[in-house]
């Protein structure tokens, strides 16, 4: 029954992508005053993109239509990995998290080689900018998940959702407050939001995601948007879920399960506020301003896993 | 009551990584008005933890050096400093001369000497060793502030926070300072505040600028 | 087994002594043909016996006549199988792919002698890893050295080439004197320098000898490995060798090292002095960072590639570290895990490696350049060659599904146990080489996202790579064996995961086979499966697409020269670790002294050499100095010749009195 309890996560965490980057949007147009478009304008709009025929240009290859449905792949497998509803997922217990971070890494990889196919100056710029980024996130994403696997003696997601869920709530632990800060900076960073890249912009020049992006259009197009949306998905119900559990289901009976489902909601808004408000709240950082800023998310890392050591004694 | 003594207890143990926390953005911080903030919050925190140490050891000399803190570090020097930023109309850049990562590597690394200083020193005493090594990198983030940043507002920065982590090592080696130490040590650093604010003025209104560097002009 | 003998005799004969013979000697096609038809059989036979060796554990000794004092002989244990194996699996594809490469590129003669030298080259490397005296060890490194600088001058001998050939021989040199002091060290504890004895003496050395021997072979064999700062040979010496001897020289020569390294440290000195680990580990992440940030400014495919071989031995030393330090602090489990990411990652390298070797082969056979700014669009006029080159890429980055990743991954876990290890200076540095290694990968990544969006996708940047054919089928086949070993290892490593399991068993004492290489095999094809099921669904539903040009902002259309280049595509990374590179930059206009109205402006951005210019050069003009000074003893003059005679004679007399 786990087991299908485990796929249904899937299904939340990927068929509620759409609706995250909606209700941010309408969280973010609410803040600056405005009206806002409706919460299922994201759905909208990638059954629109479905509807219409891939345009491909004349001098590229098949890794320009293969890039989007891998990115996707790696999307979905990566979904697999996130507990949502339970502390238990599909590969949550026999993945780790060092697979989890290099499945995300064989999407961007993928996507930038597509974005070079495409032939044009654009491509090339948003891939480039986008592997400096990614160079630099990567470090501090994999050093504060080791903290946390470390000060839960375990290294799968499973694992460290456990330990964290054995910790008392108001034993608030320093490995897991580091941890927490580097992990949601890196967050930013992965998924392409303020203050690191904005999601927004019309400006090529601006852009580091977007440009990647910018040669596609039709299904290859809605896959993308769609994997990006589930990227930032995964990335906020995994900060739920490493640091904050309690109130995940125990068992399977249905109070559980609706207690979890209501607990896992009221998380993700808390998050998606925060995450409104300090994109409405920050300019976009300079490029050359962003590997400081990752610069700091990889001295919390460090210190979080300098913490593990302290802690152990 | 028991709740408020858990309460009390833990922000004793935990508020060490909050100070880390302030540290690095001091590093990071661009602009005199964010570190005049993040003091601020450092002193909160602090003010915080003499309140749990005074409710734990019952002691009412340290709920007054919890007030004097209060009044003076979090309300008074930052209103003070952030007065001086709008009277000198100097720009509000820090001036450093490491960049942010550089110095965020610097911090890391007094991190690691604080605490690595502090354990050979703690074994076998009673003395919470987070709070201790986190005094022990204020002072040495102070120190560095004063150091790396040119602008004579950081100086004066650099030594409040200085000062904070001395107070705070106080704090944790003594379990709440005799009320005398602490009023001498407030207004030794209020006097030397007084002082430096009016040199500030005097230094820009002669030279223009509040860049320490260029100060060397004044070698005999 | 006589059956096995008689294989591993054969292998030797064939390589060593017969096809030599009959490339030089022979005259005709047919016998040439028949050469290189026998040269692929010893190989097979070598791979048989390794195989056997590695997979069923059954020992091969072979004795040859004692030279002198030393006795000669080669034994082929799981460890020398191991790399045996690794040897003869690389040198298959490679052989495939240098008789279309060698026919193309040399005349008859020069072909010849081609020929005679690899199948030479390959003979030494497997008596290096077979050897069990240390006789054998030596000669087989001195002949790899000879005759890969041979095969370096083949390809032509300018003074460039010269030059480089020189610096190669003269490091390689230095390096083996190395490893020549550390045998000798041995020499009081076990005469003849026997493998046997040399283990069994190690139980009685003094700490402080034991210290020195690690140390000499440490360095011996780093600098054959090309561990910074003894790398110096390597940029010079891979690019310059034809692809076939690069991939060889990268992929297979540069693990001989490895083989010593852990051959004298696990094996005779069983872990070393306590400071070996930090040693070794510090080595690794310097090589790993370094080579990879080096590797990223370059725009010449094979040295982008040399400096990339650097950058794996360090993550190669990263592993070998963190089992010498589990050995010291007493976790023989971890340290035989760690043992077996490096080791794994050994064979992984040296198949990936020769395969993007063998693809700048292909692509330098097609469009005569390996300069990355002159080539682009090579996928849709070389489809195979890109979609093996692809596959090489995907490995050295690591990204699952691949060969790289397995290695990776067993390595990150093995740094996740430091944390369990009761030194507080261990349980802090080991977890934070996780994030040294993954800076490694994602520069690494970032790098070859360059590589293969610039040469292989978007449009051609030149004439020559607009004309590119695809490479001869010879040279194809090669390419898609190693392509095809790199996935099926990727997806099913227990196959050579448990055997080195075994085999690490037998170099660390006390651990069993570690549960991870079970963990990650089980979990890799499910991950698999899920991808390529997610792939396959969204290809069946794929809609109609149509061929569009993209959007050339109002312009008539989009040139080549609009897209990125390498260079620029490297920048943001340069900018960031601009203090590593200290490029020195000149910009001339000209005409000069009209800034505003130039009519041509030439940029140029030179890396500086550091290591050549703050630690080769000092020492180089010490040792020249000194050697000045000892020189003027040399006056030229016969009276003085005479006096220094008379003056010899003189002191032997005082001397004789005083002992007296």
């Amino acid at each position: 029954m786990t087991m299908a309890l485990g796929a249904v996560q899937v299904l939340i965490l990927i068929l509620g992508a759409p609706l995250a980057r909606g209700i941010i949007a309408r969280i973010k147009a609410w803040f600056q005053r405005r009206q806002g478009a409706s919460i299922w304008r994201p759905y909208a709009e990638l059954g629109k993109l479905f509807q219409k025929e891939d345009l491909v240009p004349p001098t590229s290859s098949l890794i320009f239509i293969l890039a989007p449905r891998v990115m996707f792949a790696a999307a979905l497998a990566v979904a697999a990995f996130v507990p949502v509803l339970q502390p238990f997922a599909l590969f949550g217990s026999v993945g780790d998290f060092v697979l989890m971070v290099y499945l995300l890494a064989l999407g961007r990889f993928f996507l930038a080689l597509g974005a070079l196919d495409g032939g044009g100056a654009f491509g090339g710029m948003g891939a480039s900018r986008d592997a400096l980024i990614s160079t630099l996130a990567e470090a501090p994403l994999l050093l504060a998940l080791a903290a946390v696997s470390i000060s839960a003696r375990s290294a799968s997601i499973t694992g460290i959702v456990g330990g964290t869920l054995r910790q008392n709530f108001f034993e608030i632990s320093a490995v897991h407050i580091l941890a927490f800060a580097a992990l949601g900076m890196v967050a930013l960073a992965e998924s392409g939001r303020m203050p690191v890249d904005n999601p927004t912009t019309h400006l090529e020049l601006t852009m580091i995601h977007e440009a990647m992006t910018l040669e596609y259009s039709g299904p290859s197009l809605a896959l993308l948007e769609w994997a990006g949306a589930v990227k930032l998905n995964i990335m906020l119900a995994l900060l739920i879920s490493l640091f904050g559990p309690w109130g995940m289901a125990g068992s399977l009976s249905p109070a559980a399960l609706g207690i979890a489902l209501g607990a896992y909601l009221l998380k993700m808004l808390v998050l998606m506020s925060v995450l409104a408000v300090i994109e409405s709240s920050m300019a976009k950082l300079r490029m050359y301003r962003v590997p400081d800023f990752l610069g700091v998310a990889a001295a919390l890392s460090v210190l979080a896993v300098f913490f593990t050591m302290i802690a152990k004694r | 009551m028991e709740f408020v003594g858990i309460a009390a207890g833990k922000v004793v143990s935990t508020s060490a990584v909050f100070l880390i926390l302030t540290i690095v953005g001091l590093a990071v911080a661009r602009r005199i008005s964010t570190c005049v903030l993040l003091f601020s919050m450092q002193s909160v925190i602090i003010t915080a933890q003499v309140a749990a140490t005074a409710y734990l050891e019952n002691s009412r000399e340290a709920w007054v050096v919890a007030g004097l803190v209060f009044t003076f570090k979090v309300l008074g020097i930052p209103y003070a400093f952030f007065w001086l930023v709008e009277r000198l109309k100097s720009p509000r850049d820090v001036k450093a001369s490491t960049t942010p990562a550089q110095s965020v590597f610097v911090v890391v690394v007094m991190v690691f000497i604080s605490y690595a200083a502090v354990r050979s020193y703690v074994f076998g005493i009673r003395v919470p060793e987070d709070a201790l090594a986190a005094a022990v990198a204020l002072i040495l983030t102070g120190a560095f502030l004063m150091v790396s940043r040119k602008k004579a507002l950081m100086q004066m920065l650099g030594l409040l926070v200085l000062e904070n982590g001395i107070f705070l090592a106080a704090l944790t080696t003594t379990f709440g300072m005799p009320l005398v130490i602490e009023m001498g040590v407030l207004f030794d650093v209020v006097v030397g505040l007084l002082l430096m604010g009016i040199f500030t003025f005097r230094i820009r209104d002669t030279f223009e600028h509040l860049d320490v560097s260029r100060l060397r002009r004044l070698r005999g | 087994m006589m059956v096995l003998d008689v294989t591993f005799w054969s292998f030797l004969a064939l390589l060593g002594v017969i096809v030599p013979l009959l490339q030089l000697g022979g005259r005709g096609r047919f016998v040439r043909a028949l050469s290189i038809f026998l040269l692929l059989v010893g190989i097979l036979a070598g791979l048989a016996v390794a195989g056997v060796c590695f997979w069923k554990n059954v020992p091969v000794t072979l004795r040859l006549p004692s030279v002198a004092a030393f006795p000669l002989s080669l034994a082929v244990d799981r460890l020398s199988a191991f790399f045996l194996f690794l040897i003869c699996s690389v040198s298959l594809p490679v052989c495939i792919f240098s008789t279309s490469y060698v026919t193309h590129h040399y005349a008859a003669e020069k072909a010849r002698w081609m020929w005679a030298l690899l199948s030479l080259f390959i003979l030494s490397m497997a008596v290096v890893v077979t050897a069990s005296t240390g006789l054998a060890f030596l000669v087989g490194w001195e002949l790899m050295t000879i005759v890969s600088a041979g095969l370096i001058l083949i390809e032509g001998d300018s003074e460039e080439r010269i030059h480089d050939v020189y610096i190669y021989l003269l490091m390689m040199h230095a390096g083996a004197a190395a490893v020549v002091a550390a045998f000798f060290l041995y020499w009081p504890y076990a005469h003849g320098l026997e493998f046997d004895a040399l283990r069994s003496a190690s139980m009685s050395l003094p700490a402080g000898l034991r210290g020195a021997i690690f140390l000499l072979a440490f360095v011996g064999f780093s600098t054959k490995a090309g561990i910074i700062p003894f790398h110096l040979w390597l940029p010079r010496a891979h690019p310059i060798a034809p692809s076939p001897v690069s991939a060889l020289m990268s992929g297979v020569m540069l693990k001989t090292a490895i083989y010593g390294l852990v051959r004298f440290g696990f094996d005779f000195l069983h872990g070393g002095p306590r400071w070996s680990g930090y040693l070794v580990l510090a080595a690794g992440a310097v090589s790993g960072l370094l080579g990879v940030l080096y590797a990223i400014a370059e725009h010449d495919l094979k040295r982008l590639l040399a400096y990339h071989s650097v950058e794996n031995i360090g993550i190669i030393y990263l592993g070998l570290g963190s089992s010498l330090l589990f050995l010291a602090n007493g976790a023989p489990m971890w340290a035989n895990l760690a043992l077996i990411a490096a080791l794994l990652h050994t064979l992984n390298h040296a198949l990936f490696k020769s395969l993007l070797f063998l693809g700048a082969g292909a692509i330098a056979h097609s469009t005569h350049t390996l300069d990355l700014e002159k080539l682009g669009g090579l996928l849709g006029r070389m489809p195979i060659t890109g979609a093996a080159f692809l596959v090489g890429c995907c490995s050295i980055v690591g990204l699952p599904m691949f060969n790289g990743f397995i290695s990776e991954w067993l390595t990150f876990r093995s740094f996740l146990y430091g944390s369990n290890l009761t030194n507080t200076e261990a349980q802090v540095v080991l977890p934070l080489m996780i994030g040294i290694l993954a800076l490694i990968g994602g520069l690494a990544a970032a790098c070859f996202i360059k590589v293969y969006g610039v040469a292989f996708l978007g449009r051609p940047r030149s004439t020559e790579a607009e004309h590119a054919a695809e490479a001869p089928l010879n040279m194809r086949l090669g390419m898609v064996v190693l392509a095809l070993a790199c996935i099926l290892l990727g997806l099913f490593p227990l196959t050579v995961l448990s055997p080195l399991a075994s085999l690490a068993q037998l170099l660390v004492p006390g651990s069993t086979a570690p549960e991870e290489i079970y963990f990650i095999s089980r979990v890799i094809p499910w991950v698999a499966l899920t991808l390529l099921g997610a792939l396959v669904v969204m290809q069946a539903v794929r809609r109609r697409q149509r061929v569009a040009a993209i959007w050339a902002c109002g312009l008539p259309g989009l040139t080549s020269r609009m897209q990125y280049t390498s260079t620029a595509f490297s920048k943001p990374i340069r900018s960031v670790f601009v203090s590593v590179y200290k490029p020195d930059r000149t910009v001339n206009r000209l005409p000069t002294g009209q800034s505003y109205f130039a009519n041509s402006i030439s940029y140029r951005s030179q890396r500086t050499t550091s290591f050549e210019k703050f630690l080769y050069r000092p020492f180089v003009d010490a040792i020249v100095a000194a050697a000045r000074q000892v020189g003027r003893l040399q006056t030229g003059n016969i009276q003085v010749y005479l006096l220094y005679i008379f003056l010899t004679l003189v002191s032997l007399l005082v001397c004789l009195r005083f002992l007296r």
